[in-house]
């Protein structure tokens, strides 16, 4: 488990983390949504021990705070930049990696063949990262971060500037990862993402935690009511089963349970020609909880 | 400790792979060593040869042999050209001197010189500031001279066919009184009889020979204690230092590199400390430095003769240079936050440094101005150390200055890298 109490960091006037707390429960994955500037990579930062907080308390799994760097070996961290050096092959970079952790040997070989394997680099393992595509470097720059075997798991944009391809396979990875136990954070701008991998959310912006929750729970408590647009063949004599606006044959709902609705709707044999329904997601969950778009700026 | 390595082992492995950065790590400074090495020893006072333009208008037997002749000395190289161009080419300094050799030379043959200047049919121009090539030259023309002369003498047969062209002149010729005419003849007759019956062994026995002027030139090798035996004495320390530079200069723009691509954060997130990430990019410096001195030192020392005065006082100004710049590639890293900042700002001041500290005009001909804003930098005491060891004959106790001050420098620089580098961090 992961413990982080009232986080604090301030740059000069800025203030870039502002008492932020959460848990992240062993073998959960959080997602940290928030536009870009809102305090995730700081965040990331001050878990992996590369920056100290001004105040407020990190706890890994009782072992103690990431300033110590036996507790650090316990987490692999993906940074936003590529933190992979580009004129070494992927091997050559796996095995500097590896090494510093104090791998050695068949244990080596070991880790840094399946990590090859892991990350789809296996034909490439022998040439310079510089000549990989974006998606490729993003896959080695997430195998250096596994090379030791971490239990926590900290990814921080992991698939900024990726092809559709390789963005798939990095979820295929990180589902993965998730289904052998490991304990991620994954910071992200894109709800599709935190939507997909992501088991509860934190919405964070200017160094905020603003709500924390199951997609679900978050959209529930702050993605407002869902909206069901029906077209009639034509209007029944007898007053509708649901409330709506009727504006010619089109039906508008705007309700907190669609699916309920929709049931209401298909057992009074009305006809329908279109019937759309449309959910909130996290973006109104966002726009909800600060007036603004996720990628305004 | 094993960290220190394997980090010192991956900046040395990428360094290897950056050609361009490996190109002023290595190439540089031997290019600088091997050129201005070469330029400096061909212009210490050995003469080459004097240029001569030729402009031959006789072209006959004689004044080709006379072309033949000069060419043998070394210390003369022949341009053959027009007569024009042999005068123009003197009067652009092109050609030491041109020497024309007119129509009628080959009739008068080896005794051209002899003639009156009216008659001499040979022309010879030069600069009159090039007073002594003007005396050299005189000299190799009258040894070429004589040499044809005594090569129509030097057998009974040749010396026949040249008595008996004589005589035929004599006979034709009205100028002369007759008794004068009368007694000449019989001269060449009784000399015609002694050629005739000379044993041709016992007539070589005597004579001379132009070959063996009986002057025999001793080389004696200047001794040359505490002061270079070649201009790759001093380019080869300059060359060393340049090589220091490259090494600083590319780790820093490395050590920023680390920085702004994020794998200075996985380096930082991994088990090890800052010192010990610090420490492998320093050790991978200093490897470098080391590798590039010595690579320098033994070409400089079997390819070019460089001599070693003390090779026990260069392993320390090797190793004391190397410790400096590895201080000044951590002070360099954290002058800027970008690449190209560092990379900049670091050349920058590098050439700054080199300029007056002898990396550019070597300390031997500074003047004096120049020498005393020397000291203010690390290449001036990097070069005064090294050649201290050369060729300076420096003792234990004259090393300690420039050595302490090389480390010295060195330490002021670390201690302000990593004075901002961790303020960076923070």
């Amino acid at each position: 488990m992961i413990k982080v109490e009232n986080l604090t960091k301030r740059f000069g006037e800025i203030t870039a983390a502002d008492g932020v707390s959460f848990e992240v429960n062993s073998g959960e994955i959080l997602g940290l949504l928030g536009p870009n500037g809102a305090g995730k990579t700081t965040t990331i930062n001050m878990l992996v021990g590369v920056q100290q907080p001004d105040s407020g308390k990190i706890e890994l799994d009782g072992v103690g705070n990431p300033l110590d760097k036996d507790v650090r070996k316990l987490i692999g961290n993906a940074p936003q930049s590529l933190a992979i050096y580009e004129d070494l092959t992927a091997e050559e970079n796996l095995r500097f990696f590896g090494r510093l952790y104090g791998i050695t040997g068949k244990n080596l070989n070991v880790r840094v063949k399946w990590a090859l394997s892991f990350s789809g680099l296996t034909e490439r393992k022998n040439d310079k990262a510089k000549t990989y595509s974006g998606g490729m470097k993003r896959r080695l720059n997430l195998a250096c971060a596994l090379i030791h075997d971490p239990p926590f798991l900290l990814l921080d944009e992991p698939t900024v500037g990726v092809d559709p391809q390789s963005r798939n396979h990095i979820f295929e990875s990180i589902e993965k990862l998730h289904s052998d136990g490991r304990t991620i954070i994954y910071t992200t701008h894109y709800m599709e993402e935190a939507q997909r991998l992501c088991d509860r959310v934190a919405i964070i912006d200017k160094g905020k935690i603003l709500a924390l929750d199951t997609v679900n729970g978050l959209l529930d408590s702050y993605g407002g009511l869902s909206v069901i647009n029906v077209k009639l063949e034509s209007l029944p004599e007898k007053p509708l089963p649901v409330d709506g606006n009727v504006d010619g044959n089109n039906l508008r709902i705007e309700t907190e349970k669609p699916l309920e609705e929709l049931a209401k709707l298909s057992g009074s044999g009305l006809k329908f020609l279109e019937l759309s329904v449309d959910r909130a997601d996290l973006e109104t969950v966002f726009l909800n909880l600060t007036g603004r778009r996720l990628r305004d700026r | 400790m094993k960290s220190l390595f394997v980090m010192a082992y991956k900046d040395l492995k990428l360094l290897w792979r950056d050609r361009a950065g490996l190109f002023f790590v290595i190439g540089f400074p031997f290019l600088m060593a091997i050129l201005f090495g070469s330029i400096f020893s061909s212009s210490g006072g050995r003469v080459s040869g004097i240029r001569v333009a030729v402009a031959d208008e006789d072209s006959t037997a004689t004044s080709i042999a006379l072309t033949e002749e000069l060419e043998k000395s070394d210390a003369i190289r022949l341009y053959p050209m027009g007569r024009e161009d042999a005068v123009d080419k003197v009067r652009k300094g092109k050609v030491s001197a041109y020497l024309i050799i007119e129509e009628g030379f080959g009739e008068l043959g080896a005794f051209a010189m002899f003639g009156d200047s009216g008659d001499k049919k040979f022309e010879v121009g030069m600069d009159p500031s090039r007073t002594a090539e003007a005396g050299y030259l005189r000299g190799l023309l009258t040894k070429a001279m004589f040499s044809m002369m005594h090569n129509r003498i030097a057998t009974p047969d040749s010396m026949l066919s040249f008595i008996r062209e004589q005589k035929k002149e004599l006979e034709a010729s009205s100028e002369l009184e007759d008794e004068q005419s009368k007694l000449l003849l019989d001269y060449f007759d009784k000399t015609e009889y002694f050629l005739e019956n000379i044993d041709s062994s016992v007539y070589s026995q005597g004579g001379f020979s132009m070959d063996n002027d009986g002057i025999e030139i001793e080389s004696v090798e200047r001794q040359r204690d505490n002061e270079p035996r070649s201009g790759f004495d001093i380019t080869f320390p300059t060359g060393i230092l340049w090589g220091l530079l490259a090494c600083a200069a590319s780790f820093a723009v490395s050590m920023v590199q680390e920085r702004t691509r994020g794998t200075y954060l996985r380096l930082k997130l991994a088990p090890v400390s800052l010192a010990q990430i610090l420490g492998g990019k320093g050790l991978a410096c200093f490897i470098s430095c080391i590798s590039v001195s010595a690579a320098l030192i033994i070409v400089g020392y079997f390819v070019f003769g460089v001599n070693i005065g003390s090779l026990g006082m260069l392993i320390l100004a090797v190793i004391c240079s190397g410790l400096c710049f590895v201080g000044i590639m951590m002070g360099i890293s954290v002058l800027g936050k970008t690449e190209q900042a560092v990379g900049g700002a670091g050349w920058g001041i590098l050439l700054i440094m080199a300029m007056f500290g002898g990396g550019m005009i070597p300390l031997a001909f500074m003047p004096s101005w120049m020498l005393t804003i020397s000291h203010i930098s690390p290449i001036k005491w990097g070069i005064l150390a090294l050649e201290g060891a050369i060729w300076r004959g420096f003792s234990f106790t004259e090393m300690l200055l420039p050595l302490g001050v090389l480390l010295g420098f060195g330490i002021v620089s670390f201690v302000i890298g990593i004075f901002v580098l961790s303020r960076y961090d923070n």
